[in-house]
C-alpha cells in the first residue's frame, strides 16, 4: 500500500491515471511544455490542435522508445494513448462539416386556425337545399319487380286466403311425436313431388289434399312445397266461395 | 315524331327509380344525347303544364318526381322518414363536396374538432364514400361525395355548390394581384 501511495506521489501530474507520459517536451508557436500538459489541455479544450502539429511528437516518442535503455511500459502506454487521443481529436477537428438543417416544425404542435367559416355559405345552402328536396317525391329505389323472378298467378286467391287455409291445415294436425335429435330432414323436393302426386287435374282444397294423420312439420313442409308449385306454374289455384282450391296446372 | 319521343322518355322516366342520363337514354333509344336533351327540354315543358309529375335534371340525370304542391298529401302517404342532417355533418359534407377527394386528417384541420364520428355517419348514409388512399404514411383513406349526395340535396352535378371564397383561392388571387 505504501509503495502504491509512493507510486502515486511520484506520477501526481498525470492525467491518465496514475501514471504519467515520458517526459516529451513539446515546442510549438502555438503550445510549450509537457506532453501531459498538452494533452490535458486539448481535453479541457484550452487549445486548438489545429495548430499543434502532432506528427513532431509521434517522432519524438518513437525516438524516446528506441532511446531509452530500459523501456517503461506503463509509461510509453500513457504516451500512446495520449498521442492516440490527440490524434483521433485533431482528425475529428479537420473533418469538413455540414450544417444540418433545421428540422420542419411539426405540423401537430402549429395548428392552423380552424377555416371553417369560409364554408358558412355552402352550408346555409345545402340547408336550404334540404328543405326544398324535401318537397319532392321520386320513386323509391328498387321497389320495382324483380326482372328475374318468373311471374306466378294467384288467379283471385289472396295470400290472405292462403294464410288461412293453411292456418285450419295446421289447426287439424297432430302434435309432433318424440324422435331422435338426428332425424332424417326432408328435402323441398320430396315435398313437391309428393304434393304433385295427390294434385290432380280436378280442383281440390287442402283439407281433400292432405288427409290425416300428418304433424304440424309435416303440414308446413307440404305447404312450402305446394307454394313453391304455384310460383313455378305446376299449380293453379282458384277460389270457390271462400277456400282456395288447387290443380295440377295444364 | 317529337310527340312519340316525349311520351317514349316519359315512359322511361316513368319506370327509372334513378336519375337516367341522357347518355343512357340515347343509348336505349338509338338517337343522340342532343336529341334526348331537347326531348327532356319538352317533356319538361308538358309536365309543367299540367299534371302533378314535374321532370328534374338532378344527379347527372333526369328523373320524375312530384311537384311541390302535391308535398303534404303525399307526405301524409308515405309517411317518410325525415333525418335532417346535424349542422356538423352539413360542415363536414360542405368540406367534402370543396376539396375532394381529401382525408378524414384534413377535414379535422379545416374544422379545427375531430370529424371521425361525422365522416362515419357520412358514410353510412351513402352521403360521403371511400375514393382511394393518399399516397402518404399510413396511407390515409381519401373521402368524396356520391351521387346520393348530389340526389338528396337536389343537385345536377357539382358545379351547382356555390363559390366559396376559400383560403386558398385567397392566397391564389394575391399571387396572381402580386404578379
Amino acid at each position: 500500500m505504501a509503495k502504491d501511495r509512493a507510486l502515486a506521489k511520484a506520477n501526481a501530474i498525470s492525467v491518465l491515471g496514475v501514471v504519467a507520459p515520458p517526459p516529451i517536451h513539446v515546442a510549438s508557436p502555438h503550445f510549450e511544455g509537457s506532453l501531459a500538459s498538452l494533452f490535458l489541455c486539448v481535453k479541457e479544450r484550452r487549445i486548438d490542435l489545429r495548430d499543434v502539429p502532432l506528427l513532431p511528437i509521434c517522432a519524438s516518442y518513437f525516438e524516446y522508445l528506441l532511446a531509452s535503455p530500459k523501456i517503461n511500459l506503463e509509461e510509453a502506454a500513457a504516451a500512446l494513448t495520449a498521442l492516440a487521443y490527440m490524434i483521433e481529436r485533431k482528425a475529428s477537428s479537420i473533418l469538413p462539416r455540414w450544417e444540418e438543417p433545421e428540422a420542419p416544425p411539426d405540423e401537430q404542435l402549429e395548428l392552423p386556425e380552424p377555416t371553417i367559416h369560409e364554408f358558412d355559405l355552402a352550408i346555409e345552402a345545402l340547408e336550404q337545399w334540404q328543405q326544398e328536396r324535401a318537397a319532392k317525391f321520386f320513386r323509391a329505389p328498387g321497389g320495382g319487380p324483380d326482372a328475374y323472378e318468373v311471374p306466378y298467378s294467384l288467379s283471385d286467391v289472396s295470400l290472405p286466403d292462403l294464410a288461412r287455409a293453411f292456418e285450419r291445415l295446421l289447426a287439424r294436425a297432430a302434435p309432433e311425436p318424440i324422435e331422435s335429435l338426428a332425424k332424417p330432414r326432408r328435402s323441398l323436393a320430396e315435398g313437391m313431388q309428393a304434393v304433385l302426386l295427390a294434385l290432380t287435374e280436378e280442383p281440390r282444397t287442402l283439407e281433400e289434399l292432405l288427409l290425416p294423420p300428418y304433424t304440424r312439420s309435416e303440414a308446413v313442409w307440404w305447404f312450402l312445397a305446394l307454394l313453391e308449385l304455384i310460383r313455378l306454374g305446376r299449380v293453379s289455384v282458384s277460389l270457390e266461395g271462400d277456400e282456395p282450391t288447387f290443380a295440377r296446372a295444364n | 315524331m317529337e310527340s312519340s319521343l316525349v311520351d317514349v322518355l316519359e315512359a322511361l322516366l316513368f319506370v327509372a327509380d334513378a336519375p337516367a342520363s341522357a347518355q343512357s337514354l340515347a343509348s336505349v333509344l338509338g338517337l343522340t344525347e342532343g336529341q334526348v336533351e331537347q326531348g327532356m327540354e319538352m317533356l319538361g315543358s308538358r309536365l309543367q303544364e299540367k299534371g302533378s309529375l314535374e321532370m328534374v335534371s338532378i344527379a347527372g340525370g333526369y328523373q320524375l318526381c312530384t311537384k311541390r304542391e302535391y308535398a303534404e298529401v303525399v307526405a301524409n302517404f308515405l309517411k317518410p322518414q325525415r333525418n335532417r342532417l346535424s349542422r356538423a355533418l352539413l360542415e363536414v359534407l360542405a368540406i367534402v363536396a370543396y376539396r375532394q377527394p381529401m382525408t378524414t386528417q384534413e377535414i379535422d384541420l379545416v374544422r379545427g374538432v375531430a370529424s371521425d364520428y361525422s365522416v362515419r355517419a357520412l358514410v353510412e348514409r351513402r352521403l360521403v364514400k371511400e375514393v382511394g388512399r393518399k399516397s402518404s404514411p399510413g396511407r390515409p383513406v381519401l373521402y368524396g361525395t356520391t351521387q346520393q349526395f348530389l340526389h338528396q340535396f337536389n343537385m345536377k352535378d357539382l358545379n351547382d355548390l356555390p363559390p366559396v371564397q376559400t383560403s386558398e383561392a385567397k392566397a391564389s388571387e394575391i399571387v396572381e394581384e402580386t404578379l
